[in-house]
Parts: C-alpha cells; sequence; structure tokens
C-alpha cells in the first residue's frame, strides 16, 4: 500500500516531502507504538546505564562524593589483577567440568525417556525437572546441608561403604565439584526437556531403521541420535557456557567463592567491587572487559553453530 | 465494552502496582524538632545492630531505663548480621535513604565506612569523652580530625583453654601455671604437642581452605603489627608477617589443629564436648567470647574453662591483642539525631550503664572509668571461679597500637585470607604467599 | 536371536539404573529439606541421620511466622512476582504482535536490535542501574523489580513467533468492521494467544519468584524482603544457622511454584521448549 502511494506521486518541496514522510510515518505508527514499549524501557534501563559504565569505568567513585577521571588506570590496574583472572580461569573451568557432562546426561536421559521403552515417562520427566523450579538460595543451602564435611548426608552415606570423609567445601577442587553437583542438579532437567523437544521432531523410524539393519543401541545413538539433534546440543552449550561465566547465586549461597578463591566468577568478583569495596569505577570498568571477551566468546560460538547447521 | 474492559485492566493493574510499591516506600521517621531538653526529646530512634547486641540491651535493662528518661522517645531495634549491616549501610548512606538513626558498626569495618562519608560528624558530642575510652578505639573513628562514632566495646585478647583437657593431658591447669606455660608461641606449640599425645584433642581450631585470618590478625595486632604501618606503607610482605604466618603453619603441619571453621556447628560442637570426646583444648579470642561459650555455646562446660594471658611471638612483649569491638554511627540522614546521640550517651558514657551490659553478656567497656566497678573482680563459675575480669582489664590497659584495621580492611582481609589459604593447603610457602597478597594490595589501594 | 535380546535386556536395565539413579539425585535434596525442616534442632545432625524424625515438629514454621512474619514475606513475593508478570506479558504481547503483524520501515533492523540485547550480561549494567534506582528513590521499594523488566526481548521474541500462527483473516476483519488497532490487539489476539501467554507467564512468574539479586541489592528492610532472601538473612556469622527455620522456609518457598507446575505442566514446558526448537 504504502509503497504503490509513494510511486503514483509528484515530486515535491521539501517542506511537502518531509510533512509526506511524517504522514507516512504516521499511517503505521501502531506497530511502532506496540513496540516502542521494550525500547524506551531499554533506553532508560539498558542504554543508558550501558553509556554511564563505560564513563564510570575510566573514573574512580565511590557512589558518594565527586567522580574522579582516572583515564585508562582502571584497566592498567585490571590487566595486572590476578583475582580477576582467576575468576575468569575458573569460569572456563567450571564450564569444561560440567557442561560437556550435564550436555551428555540430559541427551542420555532424553534418549531414554524418549525411548518408549521405559515406563512411566511423564512420572520421571517430572521428577528430573522439578529442582529447575527451586530457587537457588534454598538449593545452595540444602546443598551446604547435605555437603558438610562432619556432618552431611552425604559423607555419612559414603561412610557406609568405608570412603573417608570428602572436603566437599573445605578444598579447592570439592568446592568446584560441589558447586558442579549444584548447577548439574538445578538445570540437567532444564536441558534434558530441550532435548526432549528436539528428540520429537526426529522421525522415530530413522533410529528403528537402525535397530532393525542390526545396530545396538549405543551405534543408533552415537550414529543416528547425535548427528541429528546436533542444532539443539549447541543451543544448549551456548546457554551453558554464557550460564558457566555469569554463575552468581549459586556461588553466593553455596561457597561464597571459595575455597581458596576457587570458585570465584566474574559477576561475583564485580558484584564484591561494587558492593563490598564501593569502588565502582572499577567494577564497571571489569564488567566492560567480561562483557568484550564473553561477547566475543560468544560470537565464536555462534559461527561455529551456523557452519554446524548449515 | 471494550473501553471499559481495557479500563478495568489497568485499573486493576495500576492498583496492584500501588499496592506493591506504595506499600513498600520508605517512609524516614518523621522529622521532629528535637529540643536539647532531655526529658522533651521525642520520636522514633531505629537502630541497627545484630541480635548478640540487642540482647544485651534488653537483658541489661538499660533499653527500659532508656524509655523511663524518655517517654517520648520511641526505640525501634532492628536486628541484621553483621555481614548484612556492612552492606546496606553503605548503600543506605549513598542512596541518602533507607538508613537508620543509629547502626551498630564492628571496629574492623568502622573506617571503611567513615571513609565513605555519608556520616553525621559527632566530633562536638565525642569531644569529653576522647581521653575516657581505650585510646586504641578512636583511630577508626576520626577522619581529618573529626570523629564519626562512639566507641561502645573493645576485644582484649585472652586465651581460653579447657582445665579438663590439660588435667587430662597431666598439665597444670591454673590459669597462672597455663600463662607461664604459653608465654611464647613456641612454648604453646609444645603444650599443644602435648595435649595431642596425651589426649588425642586439637589445641586450637584453624581452618585451613576457608581461613579467614582472625587469628592470623591477633598475632600481628599482639606486636603491634599490621597490614600497614603508621606511615601508610603495605607491610603484609614484611619478615615479621611472613615469620608470623610461618609460625601458624607449624601447628598446621603437625596436625595439631582441627579442620572446624569458626563460627559453625562443627566448631561449636567441639567446644562444647565432653571432656573424653576430644574437645578443642584452646581458644584465642576477645572477652566477649566468654559470653558466647556460657551462653549458647556450650553452656554444659560451666567450670571446665580457664583463661590465661595470650602467648607472643617474641619473649618479653606484650601479651595483649585487640580483636573486634564495636561503635555507634549516626548517618547524616537522620531526622532525631538529638535523640539518637542521647540513646548513644547514655548507652556508652554512662558507666552504670556499661557495667550493666558487662554484667549481661560481656561486651567489654571501652569507658575506662567502667573498671572501677566492684563486677571486675568478681569471680565466675563458668571459668571455676576465676576473676577473669580482672585479667581482661589488665589486657586492655596493655593493647598495642596496630594497624590492622583501616578504609582498606575489607580488601586486605581478603587478599591476606587467601594467602594463608593457599599456605593452609601446601599450595605456596608463607613468604611468596604474601608477597602476592601484599603486590595485589598495594596495586588496588594505591598505598606504597 | 538370544545375544540380541539379552542384549537389549541389559541395555534395557541399564537405561533404567540410569533414569532411577538420576531421578533419586534429584529428590534427594528435596527429601533432606523437608526433613530437616520437620526435626527437632538437635536431630538435624544426628549419627545415623533421621529421615522420619518420630519428634517431627512443626515449631520451625511458627518461629519463621512469629518472629520473621513469613505470610508477610510470601505476600510480598507474591506481589512483586504477579504484577512483574502481568506487566511483562502484556508488553510482550504488544510487542510480538507489532512485530508479527505488521510491516513497517526499518522493522528487520530493530527486530535484529532486540535480539542483539539478550546477550548483554547484566553484570555491565548492575552499577549504573543501581544508580538511577537511587536517584529516583526507588531503593528498599518494589519498582526495582518490576519497571525495568517489564519488556523483554526473549518474551518479545517468544509472543511473536507465536502471534506469526495467528491467521490474518480474523484481524482483517476487524478492521474492516472498523475496530481501531488497540481493540484488535486486545479483542482479537489475546483471547487467541492464552495458552501462549499462559506458557511465557509461568515462566515469568518462575523467575520473578526466585529472583535473588535484585532483591538482594534493592531491598533493605525486612518487612519488605522475599522469600530467597528470608532464607538468605537465616545465617549470621556470629550464632548458630537455625537449619531447620532455613529448611522450611525454603520449602515455603517453594510449594506454592511446585503446586503451580504440577497444575500447568505441559505449558510450561512448552515455553522453555520454544526458544529452543521454534527459534
Amino acid at each position: 500500500m504504502a509503497k504503490t502511494t509513494l510511486l503514483k506521486r509528484p515530486a515535491l518541496r521539501p517542506a511537502e516531502k518531509l510533512a509526506q514522510a511524517w504522514k507516512d510515518i504516521y499511517k503505521v505508527r501502531w506497530p511502532y507504538l506496540f513496540i516502542s514499549p521494550f525500547y524506551i524501557l531499554f533506553l532508560i534501563f539498558g542504554a543508558y546505564p550501558i553509556l554511564f559504565s563505560l564513563y564510570l569505568s575510566f573514573t574512580e567513585w565511590k557512589g558518594l562524593g565527586p567522580i574522579k577521571f582516572v583515564g585508562f588506570r582502571n584497566f592498567e590496574l585490571l590487566f595486572k589483577d590476578k583475582i580477576f583472572w582467576q575468576s575468569m580461569a575458573n569460569g572456563v573451568i567450571l564450564f569444561f567440568m560440567y557442561v560437556p557432562l550435564m550436555t551428555f546426561l540430559a541427551l542420555v536421559l532424553a534418549v531414554i525417556l524418549n525411548s518408549k521403552r521405559i515406563r512411566g515417562f511423564r512420572f520421571f520427566r517430572t521428577i528430573l525437572f522439578i529442582p529447575y523450579i527451586m530457587n537457588i538460595v534454598a538449593a545452595g543451602f540444602t546443598f551446604r546441608l547435605l555437603l558438610n564435611q562432619k556432618y552431611g548426608l552425604v559423607n555419612t552415606l559414603l561412610g557406609i561403604f568405608n570412603v573417608s570423609p570428602v572436603p566437599w567445601l573445605e578444598s579447592a577442587w570439592g568446592g568446584r565439584v560441589s558447586l558442579c553437583l549444584l548447577v548439574i542438579w538445578a538445570w540437567l532437567g532444564y536441558n534434558m526437556v530441550i532435548m526432549l523437544a528436539g528428540l520429537q521432531t526426529i522421525p522415530s523410524e530413522l533410529t528403528e531403521a537402525a535397530l532393525i539393519d542390526g545396530a545396538s543401541p549405543m551405534q543408533a545413538f552415537f550414529y543416528v541420535t547425535i548427528p541429528l539433534m546436533r542444532p539443539v546440543i549447541l543451543f544448549s552449550v551456548v546457554l551453558s557456557t554464557m550460564g558457566s561465566f555469569n554463575l552468581f547465586s549459586e556461588i553466593y549461597n553455596l561457597t561464597g567463592g571459595g575455597p581458596i578463591n576457587a570458585t570465584l566468577t566474574p559477576v561475583i568478583v564485580i558484584f564484591n567491587q561494587a558492593f563490598g569495596n564501593f569502588r565502582l569505577g572499577y567494577a564497571s570498568a571489569m564488567a566492560y572487559l567480561f562483557f568484550i571477551i564473553l561477547f566475543v566468546l560468544t560470537l565464536l560460538q555462534f559461527r561455529y553453530f551456523g557452519q554446524q547447521v548449515d | 465494552m471494550f473501553r471499559l474492559k481495557t479500563l478495568l485492566f489497568l485499573l486493576v493493574v495500576t492498583s496492584i502496582l500501588l499496592t506493591a510499591c506504595g506499600g513498600a516506600a520508605a517512609t524516614p521517621p518523621a522529622a521532629t524538632e528535637a529540643p536539647a531538653q532531655p526529658e522533651q526529646l521525642s520520636g522514633k530512634v531505629t537502630l541497627w545492630m545484630w541480635k548478640a547486641a540487642h540482647d544485651t540491651l534488653i537483658n541489661s535493662g538499660v533499653l527500659d531505663e532508656f524509655k523511663k528518661l524518655h517517654p517520648n522517645v520511641e526505640v525501634e531495634v532492628v536486628e541484621y548480621a553483621p555481614t548484612d549491616v556492612y552492606q546496606k549501610l553503605p548503600l543506605a548512606l549513598q542512596a541518602g535513604t533507607g538508613a537508620p538513626d543509629i547502626s551498630l558498626v564492628e571496629n574492623s569495618h568502622l573506617a571503611q565506612i567513615v571513609s565513605l562519608g555519608g556520616l553525621t560528624d559527632m566530633t562536638e558530642w565525642v569531644t569529653p569523652y576522647l581521653d575516657k575510652m581505650n585510646a586504641y578505639k578512636w583511630a577508626d573513628a576520626e577522619l581529618d580530625g573529626r570523629y564519626y562514632a562512639m566507641p561502645w566495646d573493645s576485644g582484649p585478647v585472652v586465651f581460653y583453654y579447657r582445665r579438663d583437657v590439660f588435667d587430662a593431658a597431666g598439665l597444670p591447669s591454673d590459669p597462672e601455671s597455663v600463662s607461664e606455660a604459653v608465654a611464647t608461641w613456641d612454648d604453646y606449640f609444645n603444650v599443644c604437642q602435648t595435649i595431642m599425645e596425651q589426649t588425642g584433642s586439637a589445641c586450637f581450631s584453624n581452618n585451613k581452605a576457608n581461613n579467614y585470618g582472625r587469628l592470623y590478625e591477633m598475632m600481628l595486632w599482639q606486636q603491634g603489627l599490621g597490614y600497614y604501618n603508621a606511615e601508610g606503607q603495605v607491610t603484609v610482605d614484611s619478615p615479621e608477617n611472613i615469620a608470623t604466618l610461618e609460625m601458624m603453619s607449624k601447628f598446621w603441619d603437625a596436625n595439631l589443629t582441627s579442620d572446624q571453621l569458626e563460627w559453625t556447628d562443627g566448631w561449636y560442637a567441639e567446644l562444647a564436648a565432653e571432656t573424653d570426646a576430644k574437645p578443642i583444648a584452646t581458644l584465642i579470642e576477645a572477652a566477649w567470647m566468654g559470653a558466647f561459650l556460657k551462653g549458647w555455646i556450650a553452656p554444659g562446660t560451666e567450670g571446665k574453662w580457664g583463661v590465661a594471658l595470650m602467648p607472643t611471638i617474641e619473649e618479653g612483649q606484650v601479651r595483649a591483642a585487640n580483636d573486634g569491638g564495636s561503635a555507634f554511627v549516626i548517618p547524616d540522614q537522620s531526622q532525631n539525631k538529638e535523640a539518637a546521640w542521647a540513646l548513644t550517651e547514655f548507652l556508652f558514657g554512662n558507666v552504670e550503664n556499661q557495667v550493666a551490659m558487662f554484667k549481661s553478656s560481656d561486651f567489654f567497656p571501652s569507658l575506662e572509668a567502667a573498671y572501677a566497678d566492684p563486677v571486675f573482680t568478681e569471680t565466675d563459675p563458668f571459668f571455676a571461679d576465676q576473676p577473669v575480669r580482672e585479667m581482661y582489664v589488665d589486657v586492655v590497659k596493655e593493647v598495642p597500637i596496630a594497624y590492622v584495621y583501616g578504609p582498606h580492611y575489607p580488601e586486605m582481609n581478603g587478599f591476606v585470607a587467601t594467602a594463608i589459604q593457599k599456605v593452609a593447603t601446601g599450595e605456596m610457602s608463607a613468604a611468596d604467599a604474601l608477597k602476592e597478597a601484599a603486590d595485589s594490595i598495594r596495586a588496588q589501594t594505591g598505598m606504597p | 536371536m538370544p545375544i540380541r535380546r539379552l542384549s537389549l535386556f541389559l541395555t534395557d536395565i541399564l537405561m533404567y539404573g540410569l533414569v532411577i539413579a538420576a531421578s533419586a539425585f534429584m529428590i534427594l535434596p528435596f527429601i533432606w529439606m523437608v526433613s530437616t525442616s520437620l526435626k527437632p534442632a538437635d536431630e538435624i545432625f544426628a549419627i545415623p541421620p533421621i529421615i522420619i524424625s518420630p519428634n517431627s515438629t512443626l515449631n520451625a514454621y511458627k518461629y519463621l511466622q512469629e518472629q520473621y512474619n513469613i505470610l508477610g514475606i510470601v505476600k510480598n513475593t507474591f506481589v512483586i512476582a504477579f504484577s512483574a508478570t502481568i506487566l511483562r506479558l502484556f508488553f510482550c504481547a504488544l510487542g510480538g504482535y507489532g512485530f508479527a503483524k505488521f510491516r513497517f520501515p526499518g522493522q528487520g533492523a530493530l527486530f535484529a536490535f532486540l535480539l542483539g540485547t539478550m546477550v548483554i550480561p547484566g553484570a555491565v549494567t548492575l552499577v549504573p542501574v543501581y544508580i538511577i534506582m537511587r536517584d529516583l528513590k526507588w531503593i528498599d521499594t518494589f519498582w526495582p523489580l518490576i519497571i525495568p523488566g517489564a519488556a523483554n526481548a526473549f518474551g518479545i521474541f517468544f509472543m511473536r513467533q507465536y502471534i506469526m500462527s495467528v491467521s490474518n483473516e480474523l484481524i482483517d476483519a476487524a478492521r474492516i468492521d472498523g475496530a481501531g488497532e488497540f481493540t484488535i490487539f486486545w479483542r482479537i489476539i489475546l483471547p487467541i494467544i492464552a495458552p501462549g501467554l499462559t506458557s511465557l507467564g509461568l515462566i515469568f512468574f518462575m523467575g520473578s519468584w526466585n529472583d535473588f539479586i535484585g532483591p538482594l541489592i534493592y531491598l533493605k528492610s525486612p518487612e519488605h524482603f522475599t522469600l530467597p532472601l528470608i532464607i538468605r538473612s537465616l545465617v549470621g556469622p556470629v550464632g548458630r544457622t537455625v537449619y531447620d527455620v532455613q529448611m522450611a522456609a525454603s520449602v515455603i518457598s517453594l510449594l506454592p511454584l511446585l503446586i503451580i507446575f504440577l497444575i500447568f505442566q505441559r505449558r510450561f514446558v512448552e515455553g522453555i521448549t520454544a526458544g529452543a526448537i521454534k527459534g
């Protein structure tokens, strides 16, 4: 409609042109109006803060009093800040500790539940999914209770099999493992449900045909299911990657970043600098660097993701 | 029709939002013209403090006394854990709203909060008390010659020990002999070895992987050291600091300590354990610990505890340190400062009330005139009728000036705690770990 | 083919074993949470562990009500989650409709931009948004937990996908009848997309109900606390952690969501998977 009127219109003077343009926009004002709330809110609570944060990252400020401009000092400090780089390294370590395992488990469980060889599909799906709806504070403290070195249920149960008490929350690697247990517990069901939905889009004849042709269920899984599921798997991996660097509540309520800073992640460090040490400028610089690194990482994954899907 | 429905929907949503948020809008206490006449003070005073402190105000009856004196002042106490105060109070100070009229702050975090700004300058009010309180308490309250806090209590550090465990180990268990036996950390090490060999009890609790450095700070304080010196230079990696941490690791290497983290149930259980259940044998902590042991950690061990002097690193040093202690601050945004100060002065500047609170909970007064009260010579059945409070007074007079707390304390403590954890778990040597911490502190705080 | 049947049988056993083991892992924390909340304090660390105590008591729950007015806390949590959900659904449906059923200049770029905002980590805006809230005097109110997320990129994307499948004929017919654009949205679109709204609403509600970092930063007074915050505040560095009370609060925080989830399970799962599969 709009296009045809534009074509038929004779040449106009600038003022009229402007009026005409406004008219054109006014004609389609409704969709702009409908989508505007998002952009208005983003302007106030997204764009402005991102710019303000950029400005703050070149300053020193405690949140009160004058803002002191310090140039690139925060970034210079940041490149030497062992805690920050350790937190980035922790993000990578945690990623490798739980993302492959969780993705694999989610896929295997989804395939099993989808195979119709198991009774109680709905029952098991519900059970496996329920941790996802529990708030992470409650989950964190329940895990603390379960993993207490001396009094926790887990070590008590292991004691029955003569396993000496595991220092779950009392050693660097114990802390990381505990954190991974909590994250897998909370997110496995979510990933499994996504995989299940993906599996349901794969015609079941394909795997059945493979089985009839003499493939073992394992072979069918590795050579038929996994290749077909690639896009869904990669979707869940990309989400989990962002997740592993952005972990906050899980850590804040289970390990507090310890032992020996082994579970500090960038978001925890930024939070502590901002709301514990009140170094708002430094925290902003840190957030920016973190954002850029994560952005590049996500971009790389999306490229990989895109190639694989083609 | 459509319009009506739309209108209804919008009405419902707005009314929900309004109840949601209207209820939440924090209304500061009504501003009152507060005249100086005490009997005319009125209005509401909100007070943030932790449970132990709140219990003290109630159980000692001082809050009731204040209400009798100022019937028109309503005091509302909100209980927060200290960590919550250190997060919420600065945020409220920055926000310019939401702060209480008074907040209790531990000395460890006082200088940081003072340096943020947003507190009432109390210089005019506290001047009469400057020479009446333990001198070292004012350091954290002062900024550029102005004072922003009024001290409540001090934390003279002593050596708590289990008489029953010392007896079982065949060691003398009276306070004088124990003080002598643990005169230095080297002596203490030998005592710990004897206890471990004879009874299997761990000497003290010093967690490795989650250590937060409190005991190490007491060891530094005892030597008049700290994280920096009088010139403001970072001393975290000084030879003395390194030697102190090496001394601490000797106990880990010899397996003489328990790994229970302080202030967790495992620790409480080992402090409260029966003689034959391998209780923790000793505990270096401030005077306020006595009340916790008596009150809720180990009430069943009455008569089994004794108090001696803490060990020193070098022979002949003073056997005193400070741990914790707290003060009141009045946020500048308070609408009822006069009443807030009246309460503060009534509680902490008044000998009678300081003594009443001390009796109730062993919050050791910073107000020195209080020490003349006969309560300080009383014996305590929990400590087998030892007159422990005399010892607290002796210790508090000896506490050296040290540079542990300060405006960067939370950061410094964090870096040093990590260093201690690395040493404890055998990841690094004391020298390397403290060097790393010192470098980070220098870079991050800009201190030389 | 006996070997083949045996191998299938073994695979079955393996499959059941795995599913049951995983389910046990998922259920254990819930059992321990409920069990601890009902135990008297001296049995919490009993060895051997007690699962169902003969001395079960509701004291922890009573204590929560008496000391912390837990029903008030539940009400706060609900009011925030409900207001945030309704507002978000409204703006997301509106935005999704705008993108799905209209053609307008800049549409592609605007939509790509919208999707792009999803990768911005919350950490970047943490400090400045806090400053904005402070200047608006919204600290210790519910507004910061409701307003900034009121139009959500994921939600608009979700609703766009959903509304695209709605037939254009209905909309055109209404236009010919002279209905206004907003009326069409309100009268025609909203009722049709009710199932999608339910799915999305459940996700929003759950996210807001369980939110921790927002309340942690913005809520100050205990009477404004939400459930996750009260669970957190029940640990103090000095003093015993009241595990039974903490676990009781955890049970209370879980129950309403659990009931909603069990009723709307299908919609819930649809909401979660829509982004992954259709996208």
